[in-house]
């Protein structure tokens, strides 16, 4: 019956589903991301790859016209330098010196005819030569000093020797690297934000989901008027919150017929039984205390014990169909079983009954006093008038966390094999009992209205048992932790 | 003391105006709201004794209408239902009580007692009972018979007080749960009979003139005579 509701963020639906939705976006956009950069990263090096093979066969045109005189190096070096000023997605370097772009023609005996460019001429030409070249296809090559590789086209002279023509990766690698860092920047915001979003809006709806479990939670045995709240949206969380109140309303209105019927039952027995009660008690206090009121007497009493059975059996026919109404207050069990056993004593002494009463400090529940009060003294009378001379009954009050058990144990002959099955059905009762067979029915009606529940057994080492557990926090709370408080005093 | 009593089952009403007036009481009877309503307005009464069931209006209905027309004697609430209505819950707060059918009639005339004596308090709580040659020291929570000490448990003379205080009355054993023990119930054994046999023990002890009678199928009464 009680509900535990509090639930910490980390298990609430809104993180859960905040998390897996955040998660497959941003799985998602990486994967968008992904493949931009790379797109991005493929035209970069298409554009840099064709301006490399425009600018080596300018220098290889101007190398063939240039006369091979002493001024080929001269004029060929500054066509070289003025193509290095023309480098795309150029940015400026920290010193000077042009270190992007470097021009280098090999001679057909492999030596270093023309060299621009900073650093050494001879290990680019080693680099160069340690790798493979493709004809008018710019190469990747790593230069000794350089930890960023040039990218090389090259073209073959007519007198034999080659032109190279590098340009450094390292601005395209900036740009990207720029790229990607915004990329992510860009990526985490827009992964927090959503998140933010879905956590926010799930939380707001599940809000609503929430407050309509509390408020279900609320709703016990006795408290059928109460409604879940709804609002005026027509999404799916209104349709539970109307559908529920719904259901409420067929619940009330069964309720309220069931206690229509009880109720007329009640008045259209007691009427006659109050008129009888009174004329037979008339009679007796005309006087007549002698030998002829002895009848009258034991009418009276039969009459009351028909008036507390026909009492109890509305109230068991009205727990088993969950509609006992209930009055809650705070009652102290520990004291109403000190009180108890004190009023039972005398009566238990004088069989030759010894009671034990174990209980270690105040408990206290929110229940039906009247109900609790003449639960307690059913378990009290089976005990006397079931139990042979010279037994001992032992009563334990124990809790633990979110419940309290009252235990009736005693050493006698326990209950017999044949009603053990039937114990909790009405006018089940021992071969030689003279009640009317409610007792353990109606305990078991009394535990049930309280959300609480009644086992019954023999013990192993002989004896009967019953233990009534009632959960110390109400289901009428919403929540809040009332049994806790009175567990911790 | 005048007393109107609001009964429709007209069993009921004869035989409860019959032990209300060898109470002592004045009673006028009205079976239905409308004729318990000019009676009510017409004739000061000190205390109504009203049925929830009447045929022609619900019985706090009609309470709370001899409320609002100035009717301020205090009100018995007979009922034959089951549950106990809200309203009764306000009106019992208001210091009216309320009796659940089939009741004793010693109960009935307690409650009616109790209702009057909550009208007009009296002015000191006395700290000594005496009833014949028995006298009970509320202070000291001492008891003595003739002079002699009686040695009772505390839960005993709570019993004892509250004999004294009904002397001569009788009271029935679920008066007696409900005052010393505070307990609404009807156990179907002895246990009440028990305390009374063995307080009986203490008090009528060695031919003493027994002051505890038994009244079968009615209750027990204290002799004040």
């Amino acid at each position: 019956m009680s509900s535990k509701i509090a639930s910490p963020k980390l298990h609430s639906a809104a993180w859960r589903i905040s998390f897996w939705a955040s998660l497959a976006f941003a799985f998602g956009t990486l994967l968008v991301f992904f493949f931009l950069q790379q797109f991005v990263e493929q035209d970069i090096q298409r554009r840099s790859d064709a301006w490399l093979s425009g600018e080596v066969e300018v220098l290889g045109n101007v190398a063939t016209r240039t006369p091979k005189d002493t001024l080929y190096g001269r004029v060929v070096g500054e066509v070289a330098e003025l193509a290095g000023r023309e480098v795309p997605n150029k940015l400026p370097s920290e010193n000077d010196t042009n270190d992007s772009v470097f021009f280098l023609q090999r001679g057909s005996d492999n030596s270093l005819r023309l060299w621009v460019g900073a650093g050494s001429g001879q290990d680019t030409l080693n680099a160069i030569s340690n790798t493979t070249m493709i004809p008018d296809q710019p190469t990747d090559v790593r230069v000794k000093g350089f930890g960023i590789p040039f990218r090389v086209a090259c073209i073959r002279v007519d007198d034999g020797s080659r032109i190279y023509l590098g340009l450094s990766e390292r601005d395209e690698l900036r740009v990207l690297r720029s790229l990607r860092i915004r990329f992510l920047l860009w990526w985490l915001l827009i992964v927090l934000f959503g998140f933010a979003i879905v956590f926010l809006t799930t939380k707001r709806m599940l809000s609503h989901v929430r407050r309509i479990t509390e408020a279900a939670s609320r709703i016990g045995h006795a408290d059928l008027n109460t409604r879940v709240p709804t609002t005026k949206r027509n999404d799916e969380v209104a349709q539970l919150a109307l559908t529920l109140n719904r259901m409420l309303d067929r619940i009330e209105s069964s309720m309220h017929q069931l206690h229509t019927i009880t109720d007329s039952l009640a008045h259209d027995l007691r009427s006659p039984l109050t008129a009888i009660r009174g004329k037979l008690e008339m009679s007796l206090s005309a006087g007549n205390h002698g030998e002829q009121s002895e009848p009258v007497v034991s009418a009276i009493e039969e009459l009351d014990r028909l008036t507390e059975f026909l009492n109890q059996s509305l109230d068991v026919a009205e727990a088993r169909a969950d509609a006992l109404r209930l009055t809650r207050t705070e009652i102290n069990l520990d004291e109403l079983l000190r009180v108890m056993t004190d009023l039972y004593e005398p009566s238990m002494a004088d069989k030759g009954l010894q009671i034990r009463l174990h209980s270690a400090h105040p408990i206290t529940i929110e229940a039906d006093a009247s109900l609790i009060h003449r639960m307690i003294a059913n378990l009290f009378d089976n005990e006397l008038k079931h139990l042979p001379a010279a037994c001992t009954i032992t009563i334990r009050l124990q809790n633990d966390e979110d419940s309290v058990s009252i235990v009736f144990e005693d050493d006698g002959p326990g209950f017999s094999a044949d009603v053990i099955p039937l114990l909790f059905e009405r006018r089940v009762k021992g071969k030689e009992s003279n009640g009317h067979g409610l007792g353990l029915a109606f305990i078991d009606a009394v535990a049930r209205a309280h959300g609480g529940t009644v086992s019954a057994c023999n013990r192993e080492k002989g004896g009967a048992q019953v233990n009534v557990t009632l959960p110390l926090m109400s289901g009428l709370n919403n929540g809040s932790p009332i049994g806790m408080v009175h567990a911790a005093h | 003391m005048r007393l109107l009593l609001v009964e429709d089952e007209l069993d009921i009403q004869h035989f409860l105006r019959r032990s209300l007036e060898e109470a002592g009481y004045q009673v006028e009877a009205a079976s239905d709201g409308k004729t318990a309503e000019r009676l009510a307005i017409d004739g000061a009464f000190d205390i109504l004794i009203v049925d929830l069931g009447l045929p022609d209006q619900d019985g706090i209905t009609l309470i709370l209408r001899l409320r609002q027309l100035g009717v301020r004697a205090p009100v018995l609430i007979l009922s034959a239902r089951r549950s106990v209505d809200d309203r009764v819950r306000g009106l019992e707060q208001g210091g009216d009580d309320y009796l659940t059918k089939p009741f004793a009639l010693a109960e009935l005339l307690a409650r009616v007692r109790n209702l009057l004596k909550r009208n007009n308090p009296r002015a000191s709580e006395a700290t000594r009972l005496r009833v014949l040659d028995l006298e009970l020291d509320l202070l000291r929570r001492e008891a003595s018979r003739s002079g002699q000490m009686l040695q009772l448990t505390p839960q005993e003379f709570v019993l004892l007080e509250y004999f004294c205080r009904n002397a001569g009355r009788v009271v029935t054993r679920s008066m007696i749960l409900d005052q010393v023990w505070g307990m609404r119930i009807h156990p179907d054994t002895n246990v009440v009979d028990v305390h009374i046999y063995r307080l009986r023990g203490k008090v009528d002890s060695n031919g003493q003139q027994p002051l505890i009678r038994t009244l079968r199928g009615v209750g027990y009464v204290l002799k004040d005579r």
